[in-house]
């Protein structure tokens, strides 16, 4: 089966420019799997996990949201952070899931963006937790 | 003639002033490079962001979105003035103090409620001094700015943008150029106005749906919901970037051409004080002489 290039970009910096076997994105709306050949997407995503098959090694990632972008086996993650599984502060986390169930939302904006931090917070705590 | 023991003492502690600048000078290079790195692998991000925006378009989505047009009235405005921490960069922290106070001029002239951020703690005291009441200020970005408190900052406009307390920003920073320039600007980030992208023209195959260019996963218009934030926050993380490469390039070419003038000055002095040497030696010597004839004499 043939490889597909995964690239991780952030504001920051490229976190990941590698060939992998198959690469599962958190998508707003459920995981999508991609392996190689697999057709033209650009998907929103969601806070989740990121994980990643290299031969015989899975590694996972939390990514922020953000967009990916599937063409000619090249994978982009534009996502405003990543960080591996293991490096998850769960503290802040805690702390950021207090700190927006505690904001006001009054309007519609304001709800949806308490929604999604709340939901970042969660995946991150959920992702600790599981490994 | 001067007391040659006083120049060379003087000609001492420049050559001390010297070490510090030149080390400075160093250090900034350094600093410098970092920072153009990062400014780089910014773009990348940003470039990558614009295809997408351009392969949404193409698809025959109108690109719209709150954050891009302008509220009926605008009442709330922002100014964000970013600066330096440190001193010892020439007219870098002077000259966007300048324009932040002639920006929030015009500004309040036009708009009732106009609020005062301010970044870098050179910009801070030079308001104060100004007597002019800072709203925010921050103080954490330094050489290396975050994108995760930027992030906050930024998250913290949209907010307030959607509440509808904020109807307006306007970011005052030094815009890196190049090397050689760099210039002070203000940019109005909000309302963003167009995006980069959106202007593509719209393929017809593509947009009937004769030819499929991507599936858009869930929507198309979901797609734009994320991007468009998230390349207001990328404009703003750009700002803080090229307000960091700008000051390092300030202060390694003002440390430069102090550690030049400390070599100037120091070859004017070693020759006046070579010269004082000089004259006392001869001085001495006619006394020496002096001496001695007036005892064979």
């Amino acid at each position: 089966m043939g490889q597909i290039q995964l690239i991780i970009v952030t504001p920051e910096q490229t976190t990941l420019d590698q060939m992998v076997d198959a690469v599962t994105v958190p998508l707003i709306d459920g995981e999508a799997g991609i392996l190689a050949n697999h057709a033209p997407m650009i998907g929103r995503l969601g806070p989740g996990e990121l994980r990643i098959r290299a031969g015989s090694s899975e590694e996972r990632y939390y990514v922020d949201g953000g967009n990916v972008q599937v063409e000619s086996n090249v994978v982009s993650v534009l996502t405003g952070r990543s960080i591996p599984a293991s490096e998850i502060d769960v503290a802040a986390a805690r702390a950021a899931l207090e700190a927006a169930e505690n904001e006001s939302a009054t309007t519609p904006v304001l709800a949806e963006m308490k929604q999604k931090s709340i939901a970042q917070a969660r995946a991150q705590i959920h992702m600790a937790e599981k490994s | 003639m001067a007391n040659a023991r006083a120049l060379d003492k003087r000609r001492k502690s420049i050559r001390n002033i010297k070490k510090i600048t030149r080390t400075m000078e160093l250090i900034a290079t350094a600093r410098f490079k970092k920072a153009m790195d990062r400014a780089t692998a910014a773009n990348d991000y940003t470039r990558r962001i614009t295809a997408v925006v351009s392969d949404l378009a193409r698809a025959g989505l109108e690109v719209s979105h709150p954050l891009l047009e302008a509220p009926d009235e605008t009442s709330q405005a922002t100014l964000l003035v970013l600066t330096g921490n440190r001193g010892l960069c020439g007219g870098y922290n002077g000259n966007a103090m300048r324009m932040g106070v002639k920006t929030r001029e015009e500004l309040i002239q036009g708009i009732p409620n106009v609020r005062l951020e301010v970044s870098g703690k050179r910009g801070i005291s030079g308001f104060k001094f100004r007597e002019i009441a800072i709203d925010e200020s921050f103080t954490q970005f330094d050489d290396q700015p975050q994108f995760l408190d930027v992030e906050a900052i930024a998250d913290r406009y949209l907010r307030e943008y959607a509440a509808g307390n904020l109807h307006r920003l306007d970011v005052t920073y030094t815009k890196f150029i190049s090397v050689a320039k760099q210039v002070i600007v203000n940019e109005t980030l909000l309302p963003l106005g167009k995006i980069e992208g959106a202007d593509t023209p719209v393929d017809p195959d593509v947009a009937n749906g004769l030819v499929s260019l991507y599936e858009f996963v869930p929507s198309a218009e979901s797609v734009l919901e994320e991007i468009v934030p998230a390349s207001f926050k990328t404009k703003l993380f750009k700002c803080f970037l090229d307000a960091a490469v700008s000051e390092q390039v300030a202060r390694m070419i003002a440390m430069k051409s102090a550690t030049e003038n400390a070599n100037e000055m120091i070859k004017m002095l070693s020759r006046t004080y070579n010269r004082a040497r000089q004259s006392q030696i001869t001085g001495e010597i006619m006394e020496v002489i002096g001496g001695v004839e007036a005892l064979e004499g």
